[in-house]
């Protein structure tokens, strides 16, 4: 038996190590929302490092563009383009200033309209695979945030937090594949599942015969207890009946763009 | 155990430089998985307990940075990094432009493992739609990483390699194979 244990330890141990971690992930699949004790160190570690290389990156951004305006500068006029520089250095601070202001305002309004608490974060960093739809933004349990919370922008729902630490959170967008959100038909309050499919949405289970057309706006039902009633998801791209079948195949694009995307809101609580 | 150390501060810079800096200018499916470039790397040049462990938590770090739950890439890179290992006892580890084709082998494997993962498991079968199509760029881009990278590893490790502890292709771990 010993022997036979000895000669075979590779594959046995391969087994045990595959049997566990397979255990781990199915284990981990129904705590969706907990942040494990290692993910949350993870985190909590990494967050400062993410807030310090947005910064780096975008100094070193900054510093690129006006060093290439100086060498273009260098060779019509040294000294005229001199003070130019300076004084586009200074415009474009004041754009992106009036550009973020107008960022915020937007998304200000929307947060007054929806008439729920809200706490702006900013984003940090993205999924680190390809087939995954999350971002990390700037807020956790030290501003109040805790898992299942909402997220928003000024053009629609982004998505919702999944894993949270101190200072950081990850956000599961709609477009993941993992999420599934309530969702209805503005115009002819046609319901359906909006789920995500990397880049667009699907939407599932609308009925054959419901009435629904290219453009028309995708809102969130506010069946699923997680999304307020009426936020914008998506904007519907086809719409294709098949000749059998109950329901329509329909597909959507989100109003937000994800790779553009800021600052974001987290709605924080109830009604105010 | 410097050496260790230095793998798992790798890990996790490259997984800092996955989720912040990359995509800032590359698209999702053109981002290469870093990690997983050096869990093959662990595979060929480590002892197996060695690439084990590591693999272990290069795994459960990119699934802290990645998707909903922990365990999805400890799991996958445990498989790979015992493929890797059975392999690399029949091949030339030798070799550096070896770990170009594993990289071919081990993206495609990694792919077909989180595919059969979220489908069977977690039941997000849509996913497919998102890894399938996006297999050649991803193949494409770890290729050219992984050449990059083998190119800035062979240099560093003649000026430092032995010193830190770290292996290498041309100079494996005293350890390798034990």
């Amino acid at each position: 038996m010993r022997e036979l244990l000895i000669r075979y330890r590779f594959l046995l141990l391969a087994i045990i190590l595959l049997l566990a971690t397979v255990i781990l992930y199915s284990y981990n699949l129904r705590q969706k929302t907990t942040t494990t004790f290692f993910e949350r160190s993870v985190l909590t570690l990494a967050a400062p490092f993410q807030l310090s290389i947005d910064g780096i990156v975008d100094s070193i951004t900054d510093t690129w563009r006006n060093y290439l305006w100086l060498v273009d500068a260098r060779q019509r006029n040294l000294a005229l383009e001199q003070e130019n520089l300076q004084l586009r250095s200074q415009l474009q601070q004041v754009t992106e200033v009036s550009l973020q202001n107008k960022r915020l305002r937007k998304l200000l309004a929307f947060v007054d309209d929806l008439d729920l608490p809200a706490l702006p974060a900013q984003v940090i960093g993205e999924d680190a695979s390809n087939w995954a739809r999350t971002i990390i933004i700037d807020k956790g349990t030290r501003a109040g945030l805790h898992n299942g919370l909402p997220v928003v922008a000024a053009q629609g729902v982004v998505g919702r937090i999944i894993k949270i630490a101190p200072d950081s959170s990850r956000v599961l967008l709609i477009t993941d594949a993992s999420s599934a959100i309530a969702a209805l038909i503005q115009r002819t309050r046609t319901r359906g599942v909006a789920r995500g499919r990397g880049d667009n949405l699907s939407i599932e289970y609308a009925l054959r015969d419901a009435n629904i057309q290219e453009g028309d706006l995708l809102v969130t039902s506010g069946m699923g207890g997680v999304f307020p009633k009426g936020l914008p998801l998506a904007l519907v791209e086809s719409v294709k009946k098949d000749q059998f079948g109950l329901f329509q195949q329909i597909t959507a694009m989100p109003t937000i763009d994800f790779s553009l995307l800021e600052e974001v809101m987290v709605i924080v609580g109830e009604d105010r | 155990m410097r050496g260790f150390f230095l793998i798992l501060f790798t890990g996790m810079l490259f997984a800092l430089l996955q989720s912040s800096v990359l995509p800032l200018f590359l698209p999702p499916n053109w981002r290469p998985n870093l990690i997983l470039i050096l869990i093959l790397y662990l595979g060929l040049s480590e002892n197996l307990s060695r690439a084990l462990i590591a693999g272990l938590l290069l795994g459960a770090i990119q699934d802290s940075f990645c998707g909903p739950s922990l365990g999805l890439y400890v799991s996958v890179y445990l498989v790979i990094v015992l493929a890797t290992r059975v392999l690399s006892e029949q091949l030339n580890t030798e070799s550096p432009p070896l770990l170009l084709l594993l990289i071919v082998g081990g993206t495609l494997v990694q792919n077909l493992l989180i595919g059969f993962y979220l489908t069977v498991f977690a039941e997000t079968a849509p996913v497919l739609h998102v890894l399938l199509p996006a297999i050649p760029q991803q193949l494409l881009t770890n290729l050219l990483f992984t050449a990059v990278l083998l190119f800035l590893l062979l240099r560093f490790q003649r000026r430092f390699g032995y010193r830190s502890g770290l292996a290498g292709l041309n100079y494996q771990s005293k350890r390798h194979g034990t």
